[in-house]
């Protein structure tokens, strides 16, 4: 490729691109990832171009252009990228230029120069005019010419989409490094953090965005992440929670002004509402009360209004019940239990609403960590998860060739052979039925993979015996035992006792059954209040190496389990 | 990677037991399923590392 950077002239950034809102950031010299703010002092730069007289309005100052300018105003388009006009939902951008078939692709029809007239927009000049003010943005920051990009996509972003964000970025002077999936990069912004530990963990993504919501499952095993299941929703939205006090404060300015119409018939009454509803429902997120106002609603009629938030906590309880729902789902789809998530991350614009992100917590039990942040004081700005990740990825990888990232990023390369079960060892019996399995290499870790445990062993020490198996998962149910009767009168006993296990909540607990036995091994002679370090290595064909020797003591026991495959050709 | 840490003891050896160099392979893990995994990260970095030169972990570590 011609066109390439030479790698050491590279000044990579890492961009987050939603339809609602883009966002731009850079890893430090000390590897901070840190969000830049574009020269309106916005580090969420609505994804949003206008045109006044020839002359092109971004961001935030373009979005104010939905009241006045609709029509020369365009904005959610990320997802029209790279699609075909049949197979778009022009919904979101009802309220701005629409969307229009132009020969294999989609454009907007606006007036973008001085002229009198209307030109067709492609929504890959479109992007491209973006993508340009946001590299503009950064460079002015940085105070160099930046050239080179990590950008988020969903999950669910075809490589169609890809290409055609790629060829709109290098259209803006972006030579685009990688792209990541969004919620791969919101756990890269938890895991870069100075402090913290590398586990083992199932981890839910929720990215409530504006347009659109998409939950993750991913597995994260000593630092390296698999989705296994992902679902993407249009509907329970940030856009529906502003719709929810459009349609309050509409029909509230409605009982005031009785001979008024409905702002929500008026085209600029209706952008007001828009763009005054997101800020009051922002306002909510960190106040208990919040002021509505706006100048001229309809009919020349000025409006203001208070609203709590308990209030709308009560107005939106069908979405945020919608938005627990989702989540719930994603975790079915991946075959998990609640039980099984050690940690939801609540990532996008709507994870700042408190209530969104207690109903969503309260679907998981309490050994799920919730990071949002009105549930937690550690967790990262949810609006700013993905470019962190992007910026860090940038940095990892922008002193290599392009023809390297590639190489690494292809399925020879990322398609990976995960284990199905937990392997771990038996304690305290090495019967099936009574001992109790440990796992020291969880399922769905990539192979190969090699994991160290230090075990404990009975009091006097001695010989002890390691019992190697497959673990299965198991959720146990245990319904409450009826409780004690308490005095009541003789004849409506059994009735009550009904009652009482209805009442009851049944405890679900985690637990594991032995599956298959792969080997035993002894180790003699261990001292009193010894300790056994055991080491697992699975190769990628399955095959297990084991060593197993005292912590401090000499020698040692080593074992070799064959694969399935090797163990079938050696029986035939 | 951390270390897990087991608190339960391990079992007593049974009477009699015995085995050639004390280990016994029994059974053999059943599938894996073939997942992609994401190529984010540094510890990503070190596992296409040893994919592309054919390298295991121990000659990774030297
Ligand atoms: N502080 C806040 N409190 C509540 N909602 C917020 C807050 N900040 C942003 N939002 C809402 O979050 C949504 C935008 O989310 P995000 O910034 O993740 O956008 P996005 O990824 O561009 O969205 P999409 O692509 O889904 O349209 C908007 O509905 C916005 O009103
Ligand atoms: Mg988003």
């Amino acid at each position: 490729m011609g066109t390439e950077h030479d790698p050491s002239q590279r000044v990579a950034i890492g961009i987050s691109f939603g339809n609602s809102y883009s966002s731009i950031g850079y890893t430090t010299s000390d590897g901070k990832a840190e969000v830049i703010a574009n020269e309106d002092g916005d580090r969420q730069i609505p994804s949003i171009l206008s045109y006044v007289e020839g002359e092109e309005l971004h961001g935030g100052q373009a979005k104010v252009q939905l009241v006045r300018n609709a029509k020369n105003t365009v904005a959610y388009f990320r997802d029209f990228l790279g699609q075909e006009f049949k197979s778009i939902d022009p919904t979101p951008a009802h309220q701005s230029a629409h969307p229009l078939q132009h020969e294999s692709t989609i454009a907007f029809k606006i007036r973008d120069t001085e002229e009198e007239k209307e030109s067709e927009v492609t929504v890959s000049d479109i992007t491209s005019r973006h993508l340009r003010r946001l590299r503009t943005s950064a460079s002015n920051y940085l105070g160099k010419e930046v050239n080179a990009a990590v950008i988020t996509v969903p999950t669910n972003f075809t490589d169609a989409q890809k290409d055609a964000l790629n060829k709109a970025a290098k259209e803006a002077g972006i030579e685009v490094l990688q792209f990541i999936n969004e919620p791969v990069a919101a756990v890269l912004a938890y895991d870069a953090r100075p402090d913290a530990q590398l586990a083992d963990k199932i981890l839910v993504v929720a990215d409530l965005g504006g347009t659109r919501s998409d939950v993750a499952i991913i597995a994260s095993r000593g630092g390296i992440y698999t989705i296994l299941a992902s679902v993407h929703d249009y509907d329970v939205t940030g856009a529906k929670l502003d719709q929810v006090l459009v349609d309050y404060f509409a029909k509230e300015f409605m009982k005031k002004h009785k001979s008024a119409g409905d702002p929500r018939e008026d085209v600029r009454g209706m952008a007001k509402l828009k763009l005054e509803c997101e800020a009051v429902k922002k306002a909510l997120s960190i106040g208990t009360s919040a002021n509505f106002s706006v100048e001229s609603l309809v009919g020349g009629i000025d409006y203001t209004a208070t609203i709590n938030r308990t209030r709308y906590d009560l107005l939106g309880n069908k979405l945020f019940a919608a938005f627990s729902r989702l989540v719930l789902h994603a975790v079915e789809k991946a075959q998990l239990d609640p039980l099984d998530v050690s940690e939801i991350i609540l990532a996008g614009g709507n994870a700042h609403t408190p209530k969104v992100a207690s109903t969503i917590g309260a679907a998981f039990p309490e050994t799920t960590t919730l990071l949002a942040p009105s549930t937690s004081p550690t967790a990262i700005n949810p609006s700013e998860l993905s470019v962190r990740g992007a910026a860090i990825q940038a940095s990892l990888i922008q002193e290599f060739d392009l023809e390297d990232i590639e190489q690494s990023t292809h399925p020879m390369v990322t398609v990976t052979p995960h284990l199905a079960h937990a392997v771990g060892v038996l304690c305290i019996s090495g019967e099936e039925s009574t001992g109790i399995f440990h796992a020291i290499i969880d399922a769905e870790t990539p192979l190969p993979v090699r994991r160290t445990a230090i075990i404990s062993t009975p009091r006097e020490g001695g010989d002890v015996l390691i019992k190697l198996a497959e673990g299965l998962r198991h959720i146990k149910v245990t319904k409450p035992a009826p409780k004690p009767k308490a005095e009541k009168a003789e004849d409506d006993d059994e009735d009550s006792d009904e009652d009482y296990s209805e009442e009851e909540e049944e405890l679900r607990e985690k637990t594991w059954k032995v599956g298959k036995v792969l080997s035993e091994a002894a180790i003699r002679g261990v001292k009193k209040g010894g300790k056994v370090e055991v080491q697992i290595s699975v190769g990628a064909d399955l095959g297990v190496n084991a060593i197993y020797r005292e912590v401090g003591g000499k020698g040692g026991v080593r074992g070799i389990i064959q694969g399935p495959k090797a163990s079938q050709n050696g029986s035939a | 990677m951390t270390t897990v840490n087991i608190a339960l003891p391990l079992p007593v050896l049974p009477q009699g037991w015995a085995a050639e160099k004390d280990f016994k392979p029994i059974g053999h893990l059943g599938q894996a399923n073939d997942r992609n995994i994401e190529p984010v990260g540094h510890h990503f970095l070190a596992h296409a590392r040893r994919k592309r030169h054919k390298r295991t972990f121990s000659e990774d570590d030297r």
